[in-house]
Parts: structure tokens; C-alpha cells; sequence
């Protein structure tokens, strides 16, 4: 089922074309969903949880996937508005590039709620969570595991998206806050494990024992630095903690050799997503920005967050 | 266009006499191999001067050396009388002097005039293009003056050998060429055409213009040049009017020995029937072709360039597929689909176009030479280097290919050599019958009559032999039979006395 | 004194062709061995053989891929769907290497097989159809792409036995094992170009196809040979990576095909065909793997890592043009 969502949707992308559901789906809202990447695990589960929701309330989907594209995601969401949607929901690309489309919708008087992360101009609704948050718990944690004091590394995402700048500045809030923490050093891993670990062996070469602390802003990165960490017997000194709660990572947490990961509620986005389109839908009361908080995971409540 | 600060100005005027442009002890050497040895060359005003030598002798390095493509090591050039050192393509264009080459350098896609003024935009301090009405309008007076019948808008793609060859020479002329080099200049003309080149050279040289003339034809040296410089090995044979020349003097000249006889006797018997094709055809090509070759002989295949001399060889070697028709191969009848089975049953061929389907550029002499055969050396698997080296080595004397060693690159050899190297690859691949597909074109004298040998040393070995070749000469001398091509069919078969050049040609030209 | 030793070397080997081959690779050794002297100079930890050691564990993917490229170009063609490859054959090994399932053969087993037919499918296509390789390969970097992300539903494949992390991440007497997997391919790579038919001919239809093909050498087999080959290392570099990061990532190797060409180029494997060696190539991957190292170790921002790579590419290049005409 789930491949022939993928192809089918790869196929909506590609022709991005306005056909028209005349009946087909009997009276049931129509809800035209963009998503940043469907290679990404986080974001593969907020739309599983839309569809799942989707189902439970009788609303008919069409998800397509913008490739981390802006210009791709303009064009998808132009189609929706053709197809004449009932609402759009839209997991932004980049905070500048895909205001457009939020302007389009609005323009042509269907709602967009923007799932996961914002766009400059402001949509009908914002389901998510406030990434600088997500940033401070992380590192609010390492300042408490050093007790306020040692050498932290940092290792980013893409730079200049929208996660990696709020998650840098709420883990530089902290820093702020203790003045004994140390930066040693910060580079991009691209969101990307293979490419975090070869960075943290490079690091365990220039740096080796100095190194107190590892903050990734996500967990694939966090995952490639524990190998890295792993492989020169380094783990058991170095304090591990990344974003995002994937299953790997959380296998990790349980196994204890991630320090920490922070759980966003991808789930809770999906569905809240779906709940507020319908609010919108049916002309009944809504929140304008449904903020999900994150959550602290370490060994002793990782089973909470394991399914 | 005339710049009056040229030196060639004051020679303008009935300077017929006096030499344009002199070469003295020129030198040249490329890693220790003398390419030229004190060459000395001098050229009159409005005269047709033929430089002949083997391939290999220097002319090319000469004449890259007056273009400014090289420099030279020593040695002096004067140009009207004062001595010039070249700064490169364009100072010898700027001082009048231009060069044909013979493989014609032009930009299909361009038209014409645009063609004649590639180049000379860029030079302008402004940027942007020539004023176009005035390129055409100079390009319409350049081939009125000509005498040619070509439209300056045409593009050049749409033009035929001869007739860029024509726009070539306009362009030496918008150049105010007082020397126009010619490279070979008839190797892809027909004979009308290079009726047709030798009225314009004799209107240029009318009007005060020298032509270096390289050529091997000896025919048209007799026909075109006053006067003849003979290059061998780099140095310096000798000058001599033409009109005093003989074609012998000049063979003995030109390769430092008499050859008493170019086309060596046949000796050898004829065997059984090799190879035989029924009826072979490829629609628009060729049609309904059948002969027999016997072990031992040379056929000959004649016709005119187009008659599909070369289609059939190709087919027979698998490298076209054939629409119908039947190979036989010792009496048995074989399917060949690409050159690899062609090999496999015993048959070499040797193309017409070295460098399109023989020569790999990088590929040493060695490497190039075992291509065909590399699975006779292998050991364990693995290509056994003494074995290969060995065969090549072998193969290298046996032929008497002149190289820096079998690591030297293929294209880095003379064109005979090339052959030579090309001819060892087939040699190699040990087969029955061999396929020449013009096996002299564009080499000298003395690799000629070498390959011409080498022929007769093939056949009488017993190995049948296939030949295409444009020159009658060749056919003439060599042949045992002839096969008669004309427009895809197959007009006649000529043997023992009755071939004869009237008679291919007759049939050649047939309706 | 050095140079004379070299020119005497050159000139013993005697002939032109050899010495601009070797000037090549030695105009390549040369600035791998000036930037890793300067290296070695502003950063202490630089050459040790800690350092070392995991400069060739991170080199040794990017090597695999980029020997089986090196085979592609000297046919003249060029293979754009590596990286979608290592994702797919990643994948395909990961879903089979779960502890207590199956032996560490069909995991292997079916990444390579993977692997071949996917390469496979690159030579079927482009020697059938015509179609310029560029085309081709770029089709199947998406079909490949498509593919990881269908196998493996969008997410990554974790949870993997340790014998296949062993791969990856084991070493045998002290030497993490891609760097064995490294050597010893680059030794068969080697053989197989140099001393056998199939080399030779490799060299043979990049230089010039139509004469290739008259010399009797089957044009299309041999470019079978080689994208499939070229489809079997990116199997080999898919299983590597899964097994050293211990997840098949449908995402995994994007731009990986763009530094495997790199490092041919910068070896001095001549992108129109005919020419290139494995050892430059692995000196091109090196010299990759020491720029991003040495530049991580003096901490300098990925921003300028990349203008550095680019400066490097078109210098190798430019350096190669150089060398031909001279």
C-alpha cells in the first residue's frame, strides 16, 4: 500500500496536474498535503500520521513530496489550488522561498496550515514545535550532565535552514548561560550520518581528550558521532545528545550509548495538522498556532517513547 | 585591407625574379630526433614551388616552422630580404604568408563569408561583430575574382572537398597572402576539380603570388611546378627546375636509391578458392555481388570513388550487416556479424581511413599492433608483456617500421608507418585473406613500393588478397583480376591481358 | 638533484608516450605530496598514524567507486548513477543483515547482485540503444533512487548482525578492514587493466571505437564489462557504508558519483577516454580524503572546503592539459 502511495504521489508531483475528483471522493474534505522530503524519516512520519488521522475522520488525502525544493513545493501547491482543495497542508522547504505559496493559497481563499516549521509569511494556521526550544533542552541537559563545565562540539545540519539555525540558537542561549561550557568547534554533517562520523573522527584526531560533550542537532548526526566516539574508546567519556527521537536513536538511548535524544512529537504534529485543517474546514473554532512541546528522552523514560 | 607597411609591397611590381622568402641552415630537433638538418629553401616571386620528400623528410616541420606552429632551433628566414623571426600564426599571416591545409580546417555550421573572417572579429579592440554587409560584400568580390561560382551565404557543411578548398584559398587571399602553401591540395579532388585548382594557381601566380606546392603526385609536379626542392630525412637534397626533372631522377632523390621497378613480379601460384560471395547486397550501396578468390591471387576491386568498392569490403568484414547474400570461406558456408567473427574465420582488413578506423590516439606502436591478436598471448590468463613485445618486435623489423621504439605513439609516426603499424596489426591476427582498402593513400614513394612487396611477399605465402585502390597504376600493377565496380554493381570481371586502364575505366563509367 | 633523477628515469624509459603518462601521475603524486608536507607542518595531528589510519577508512569508499568510474571514462562513457547504487545495494544488504537471520553471505550476495544487474542494466541500455551514457545513467540515478526509498519505505534499515557491522567497522591486526577491502581491490583494479585483454581493450574503445571495433574487439561486451563492473565496486562501497554507519539509508551516497568522477579526473583519467591509471585515481581519491580531513583538523568552515575541492578539479585538470600538449 505504502509503495503505491509513493508511486502515486510521485506521480501527482511530477505531473502536477489539476485533475479533478468530481465525486469521486462523495462530500469528504479534500486536503492537499506538500511535504519538505519523503527520504526523511521524521517527516515520512508526520505524513503516516496525517493518513492515519485522515482515515480515522473520513478526509481524503493527496500528499506529494516537494524534494526539498521550494520552487517544487510553489508548483504543488498551485496544483492543489487548481484541483480546488478544501485546505492545504504544507511541510516548508525554506522559511523565505516557500512564502509564495502560502500567499498563493490565501490569495485564492483556501486555508494552509504549515506543519513542522514556518514561513515568513504568516499561514492560516501553524502546527509544530518551536525548534529553538528543542536546541535549549539539548544543551541545557549537557550543562547539567558537566555540571557547567567543559568543551562542547556542535554539529549542525544543512546551514541556513530553518531547524539548524533555530536549534544553533537555542543551544547558544545556554551556552550563554554557563559561562564554563566551551565551543572546541562546530561544522555542518548535513544531516547526515556517514558524513558526522567521518567529521567526529577527524575531531577525535585534533582534539582526542578535550572533548567533554557532543551536541548534533539531529539524530542521524548523533548517531555517526557515537560510532565514531565508539570505535576510538572514547564513548563512556564523551556525552552524547542529538534531536528528533528516531528509532535508532532511541534503540541508542535504551543501549546508553546516546546520551539524550529530544523527542518531537511527530505524530502529534500529523494529527493536530489534520484536526485544525477540518476546525478550518467546518468553519469551527481554531488555534492559530498549535505548539507540541518536546521532550527530554534519556535512559531512565525511554520506554515511554519506544512503540 | 592592403597594408602599405608591408614588405611585400615593394615586390608588388614584375619582382618576378627575385626570392621572396629564403630559408638558410634551418634546424630543428624534436627529443633528439633531427627533424630538420640546415634545410635550405627558396622561393620566388610568382613562381610554383613543389617541395617533395618521403613522409617524414621535414616538409610538414618546414612548413609548420614558416607558419609559426614551431620554431626552430637555428638557422635564419628571410622574408623579402630582411631577416624574420616568427612570432606565431598571425605574424605570418599579417606578413602574407598562408597555408591550405590538407585536412581543410573550416566551421561547417558557418556560412561561407563568415568563414573566410573566423577569427579576424576578435582581433578588434571593440567588441561586437564585423559590419556582416561588408564581410559578404568583400567574400562575393573574393570569388568573383577567383573565378568560383559559390554564394557566400551558403554554410559550408553544404559544400563539397573542393569546393572549400576554394573558399580556403579565397580566405589566403583576403589575407593578402603573397604565399600560399598548398598541403596536398588534389588528395580529395577529382579530376575536374583539379583542372580547376591548377587554372586558379596559374591566375595567382599571374598576379604575383608563389605557391608552395606538397604533393606526391608526380604527374601533377610535372604538370603544375617550375620549379622542385627534394627534403629527405631532414636534410637538404637539392633544387631543380622542373622542367629538368624526370620522374626517376626524382623517385632516386626523393628515397637516396634507384627502385628499378616499383611493382615487383608476381611469383606466386594460385591455390583453391578461398573465401567466395553469391550475390551480396545492401540496398543503396550495392547490389547482387559474387566472385571468387583464390589462395595466392590478388583481386582487384575498381571504380569509381561512390561505386561501393569500400561498402562491399566492409560488409565482407562484418562491419555492415548485409541484406542479403552469401560468404563462403574455404567452401563452407559462414555467417560474419562483426569484425570479430571476420577475424576468427581468417580475414584481415586494412581501412582506407587510418585515423577514423585504424589508429587509437595514446595507443603505443606495440599495444596497437597486438590488438587484433592480444588472446594468442595470454598466460594464465593475464597478457604475457615478453610474448606480446616479442610478436610486435618481430612484426616491426619484418615490415622495416621506422619508430623511437614500440612504446612511441601510433599517431606520432609518419602516415607510411602508420600503415605499416596498421598492416602489422592484420599480419598478426595471422589471416587467410586480407582486405587492402587503399593501402597507399597519402604515403610516399619509397613506403609504397615497400607495401607493394609486401603484397607479393603475402601472396606468395599463399594468402589471398582483396584490393581497393583508386590508382589504376596500382590496380594495374598488382592485380591478377580485376572486378569492376560501377554504381553498386558489378560490371565486369577483367583478368590477364585484357586488364587494361581503358577498359576499367570503361566499365567503371558504364550505364 | 631530484629532477635530474627523474629525467634520467623518464629517459630510461625511453619513449614519448610513457613519460607523458607518468608526468601525469607524477604531477599529481606531486601536489598530494606538497599538500600533505603542509599539512603536516600547520597540524601536529596530522601525520600520525591514528590520523592516517582513519584518512584511508573515510578515503576507502569514495576509492571503490571511484576505480569502477575510472573503468567507465577510459571507455569514454561515464556512470551518474553510483550513488543511487550504494543506496540501493546499501539497502538490499541491510534488509538481509539483521541479527539470527540469514549468514553473512546473502546480504553480501544480494547487494552484489544488486549491484550487477543495476550496472548491467546501465551497459544493456546504453550499448542497445545508443542512447549517450550521460543520459542513461542519469535515468537510472532516479530509477535507483526510487528503488532505495521502495525497498526500504522511505526509512532507514537499522538493527544489523555485528558480523556484517564487522565490514565496516572491524579490523583485522589493527587494520580497519575497509582499508583492506581498499588495497585489495585496488590490486585486482589494477591487474585487470593493465594486464589483461579486457584492459587493453578498455584503453582501446575510448581512444577510438571505431577502430576498437575493427580490430575485431566486441564493443559492447566490453563496455558490459565495464559498467557492470563499475555496478559490482558501487555494491561493494554500498555494503561498506551500511556496515560503517550500521543503517541501509535510502538517502545514502547522494553526490557520491560527483567525487568518484572527481577523483578520476584529478588522477588524470582523461574525460574524453582512453587514458587513466588506477594509481592515479587513488591518488586523486587521497588527495580528496586529506584535503577534507586536513581542513576539518584546522577546523576551517565546510563553506571553504568546497571552493578548495573546485580549485583542486580544475587544477588537476588544467594540469592535465598541460601535460598533454607538452
Amino acid at each position: 500500500m505504502k509503495q503505491i502511495l509513493l508511486i502515486l504521489t510521485f506521480f501527482v508531483a511530477l505531473t502536477g496536474c489539476n485533475q479533478s475528483d468530481d465525486g469521486a471522493n462523495g462530500g469528504k474534505p479534500l486536503i492537499g498535503v506538500s511535504m519538505l522530503s519523503m527520504q526523511n524519516e521524521f517527516i515520512v512520519n508526520i505524513s503516516d500520521e496525517m493518513e492515519k488521522k485522515a482515515e480515522a475522520v473520513g478526509a481524503e488525502l493527496i500528499v506529494v513530496d516537494a524534494e526539498r525544493s521550494a520552487l517544487k513545493q510553489i508548483e504543488q501547491v498551485e496544483s492543489f489550488i487548481a484541483q480546488g482543495v478544501d485546505a492545504i497542508i504544507m511541510n516548508p522547504c525554506e522559511v523565505e522561498a516557500s512564502s509564495p505559496a502560502v500567499t498563493k493559497a490565501l490569495a485564492a481563499g483556501i486555508p494552509i496550515i504549515n506543519v513542522n516549521s514556518a514561513t515568513a509569511t504568516k499561514p492560516t494556521a501553524f502546527v509544530g514545535s518551536d525548534d529553538v526550544e528543542s536546541g535549549r533542552i539539548a544543551m541545557e541537559y549537557i550543562a547539567k550532565r558537566l555540571s557547567g563545565k567543559g568543551n562542547v562540539i556542535m554539529i549542525h545540519g544543512y546551514m541556513g535552514q530553518a531547524a539548524q539555525i533555530q536549534r544553533e540558537q537555542g543551544a547558544r542561549e545556554i551556552l550563554k548561560k554557563y559561562p564554563g561550557l566551551k565551543m572546541l568547534a562546530h561544522q555542518t554533517g548535513e544531516w547526515d550520518r556517514a558524513k558526522s562520523m567521518s567529521l567526529m573522527e577527524n575531531w577525535i584526531q585534533s582534539y582526542g581528550n578535550k572533548i567533554d560533550a557532543v551536541f548534533a542537532q539531529n539524530d542521524e548526526m548523533g548517531m555517526g558521532a557515537v560510532k565514531a566516539l565508539e570505535a576510538a574508546g572514547m564513548k563512556n567519556k564523551v556525552v552524547v545528545v542529538s534531536i528528533d527521537a528516531i528509532p535508532d536513536a532511541l534503540q541508542a538511548v535504551e543501549k546508553g550509548t546516546l546520551d539524550a535524544t529530544v523527542f518531537q512529537n511527530a505524530g502529534q504534529q500529523g494529527s493536530q495538522a489534520i484536526e485544525t485543517a477540518l476546525k478550518i474546514i467546518d468553519k469551527q473554532p481554531y488555534e492559530k498556532e498549535v505548539l507540541i512541546p518536546f521532550q527530554l528522552v534519556t535512559k531512565e523514560n525511554v520506554a515511554e517513547f519506544k512503540q | 585591407m592592403a597594408n602599405p607597411d608591408l614588405p611585400f609591397f615593394h615586390f608588388m611590381d614584375n619582382q618576378t625574379a627575385r626570392p621572396v622568402l629564403v630559408v638558410r641552415a634551418l634546424s630543428k630537433s624534436f627529443g633528439g630526433i633531427k627533424a630538420l638538418d640546415k634545410v635550405e629553401f627558396t622561393l620566388n616571386g610568382g613562381e610554383v614551388h613543389a617541395l617533395m620528400g618521403e613522409n617524414g623528410a621535414g616538409k610538414s616541420t618546414l612548413m609548420k616552422i614558416l607558419m609559426g606552429l614551431e620554431t626552430a632551433d637555428s638557422g635564419e628566414i628571410m622574408l623579402a630580404g630582411k631577416s624574420w623571426e616568427n612570432h606565431g600564426v598571425r605574424d605570418a599571416l599579417d606578413r602574407g604568408i598562408s597555408m591550405i591545409h590538407q585536412e581543410l580546417q573550416v566551421v561547417p555550421e558557418l556560412t561561407v563569408a563568415e568563414n573566410i573572417f573566423l577569427g579576424r572579429e576578435s582581433t578588434r579592440w571593440l567588441p561586437g561583430w564585423l559590419d556582416d554587409r561588408s564581410i559578404y560584400q568583400t567574400t562575393k568580390q573574393l570569388l568573383t575574382d577567383l573565378g568560383v561560382a559559390l554564394d557566400a551565404h551558403t554554410r559550408m557543411k553544404y559544400l563539397s572537398v573542393a569546393e572549400m578548398q576554394m573558399v580556403e584559398i579565397a580566405k589566403a587571399i583576403s589575407y593578402d597572402a603573397r604565399v600560399i602553401i598548398m598541403d596536398e591540395p588534389t588528395s580529395a579532388l577529382s579530376e575536374k576539380e583539379v583542372a580547376a585548382l591548377f587554372g586558379i594557381i596559374k591566375d595567382l601566380k599571374a598576379k604575383g603570388v608563389s605557391i608552395i606546392y606538397i604533393s606526391h603526385k608526380m604527374e601533377e609536379i610535372a604538370q603544375i611546378a617550375d620549379t622542385v626542392t627534394v627534403l629527405r630525412d631532414g636534410k637538404y637534397v637539392g633544387t631543380k627546375p622542373a622542367a629538368e626533372l624526370d620522374q626517376s631522377t626524382l623517385i632516386t632523390m626523393m628515397v637516396g636509391r634507384t627502385i628499378d621497378s616499383l611493382f615487383p613480379e608476381a611469383t606466386a601460384e594460385k591455390g583453391e578458392v578461398v573465401l567466395s560471395v553469391k550475390n551480396l547486397s545492401i540496398p543503396g550501396k550495392f547490389q547482387d555481388i559474387s566472385f571468387d578468390l583464390r589462395a595466392g591471387e590478388v583481386l582487384g576491386l575498381a571504380g569509381l570513388m561512390g561505386a561501393g568498392r569500400t561498402e562491399v569490403a566492409r560488409a565482407i568484414f562484418g562491419l555492415d550487416p548485409l541484406a542479403e547474400g552469401e560468404i563462403f570461406i574455404k567452401s563452407e558456408k559462414t555467417t560474419i556479424r562483426s569484425p570479430e567473427d571476420a577475424i576468427r574465420h581468417g580475414i584481415g582488413y586494412v581501412s582506407e581511413d587510418r585515423k577514423a578506423w585504424g589508429c587509437v590516439p595514446g595507443m603505443s606502436v606495440l599495444h596497437t599492433m597486438t590488438l587484433s591478436s592480444l588472446r594468442d598471448h595470454l598466460r594464465g590468463g593475464f597478457i604475457d608483456a615478453g610474448s606480446e613485445k616479442a610478436a610486435a618486435s618481430r612484426m616491426a623489423t619484418d615490415l622495416h617500421i621506422k619508430t623511437a621504439g614500440l612504446s612511441q605513439q601510433v599517431l606520432q609516426l609518419s602516415g607510411g608507418n602508420q600503415q605499416k603499424v596498421l598492416i602489422g596489426k592484420t599480419l598478426l591476427a595471422e589471416p587467410e585473406i586480407i582486405i587492402f582498402d587503399e593501402p597507399t593513400r597519402g604515403i610516399d614513394i619509397g613506403a609504397k613500393h615497400e607495401i607493394y612487396k609486401l603484397i607479393r611477399q603475402l601472396t606468395a605465402q599463399g594468402i589471398a588478397v582483396l584490393l581497393i585502390s583508386s590508382e589504376l597504376p596500382e590496380v594495374l600493377g598488382l592485380c591478377d583480376r580485376v572486378l569492376v565496380l560501377a554504381e553498386g554493381r558489378q560490371t565486369a570481371v577483367l583478368s590477364g591481358q585484357t586488364i587494361s586502364q581503358e577498359k576499367i575505366m570503361n566499365h567503371a563509367i558504364q550505364r | 638533484m631530484k629532477q635530474k633523477i627523474t629525467t634520467t628515469i623518464l629517459q630510461a624509459r625511453n619513449s614519448y608516450s610513457t613519460r607523458v603518462r607518468s608526468l601525469g601521475v607524477f604531477g599529481i603524486l606531486l601536489a598530494f605530496v606538497v599538500i600533505c608536507a603542509a599539512l603536516a607542518l600547520t597540524t601536529p595531528r596530522f601525520l600520525t598514524v591514528g590520523n592516517l589510519t582513519i584518512i584511508l577508512t573515510q578515503v576507502s569508499i569514495n576509492a571503490l567507486l571511484a576505480f569502477g568510474v575510472t573503468f567507465v571514462i577510459i571507455t569514454g562513457g561515464i556512470d551518474l548513477s553510483l550513488g543511487s547504487m550504494v543506496a540501493v545495494t546499501g539497502v538490499a544488504a541491510a534488509l538481509f543483515a539483521h541479527p539470527d537471520t540469514y549468514p553473512l553471505v546473502v546480504p553480501l550476495g544480494i547487494a552484489l547482485a544488486a549491484g550487477v544487474a543495476m550496472g548491467g542494466f546501465n551497459g544493456l541500455v546504453i550499448t542497445r540503444s545508443k542512447v549517450p551514457p550521460f543520459i542513461v545513467t542519469l535515468g537510472t540515478m532516479t530509477i535507483g533512487r526510487g528503488l532505495a526509498l521502495i525497498l526500504s519505505k522511505g526509512r532507514p534499515v537499522s538493527n544489523l548482525s555485528d558480523t556484517f557491522n564487522f565490514i565496516g567497522g572491524g579490523q583485522v591486526f589493527g587494520i580497519p578492514f575497509p582499508i583492506i577491502i581498499l588495497v585489495v581491490v585496488f590490486g585486482l583494479c589494477t591487474l585487470l587493466l593493465k594486464k589483461t585483454i579486457w584492459g587493453r581493450y578498455m584503453y582501446a574503445v575510448g581512444g577510438n571505437e571505431q577502430a576498437a571495433r575493427a580490430s575485431g574487439i566486441s564493443v559492447a561486451k566490453v563496455k558490459m564489462i565495464v559498467y557492470t563492473l563499475c555496478g559490482a565496486l558501487a555494491a561493494l562501497a554500498g555494503i561498506v557504508l551500511t556496515s560503517r554507519i550500521t543503517t541501509g539509508q535510502p538517502n545514502a551516497g547522494q553526490g557520491f558519483e560527483l567525487d568518484a568522477i572527481a577523483a578520476a579526473i584529478i588522477g588524470g583519467t582523461s574525460t574524453s577516454g582512453g587514458s587513466g591509471t588506477m594509481t592515479g585515481t587513488l591518488i586523486g581519491a587521497l588527495l580528496i580524503g586529506v584535503i577534507s580531513n586536513g581542513l576539518d583538523l584546522l577546523n576551517v568552515t565546510s563553506y571553504y572546503q568546497e571552493v578548495v575541492m573546485g580549485v583542486i578539479i580544475i587544477g588537476a585538470v588544467v594540469l592535465d592539459g598541460l601535460n598533454r600538449k607538452g
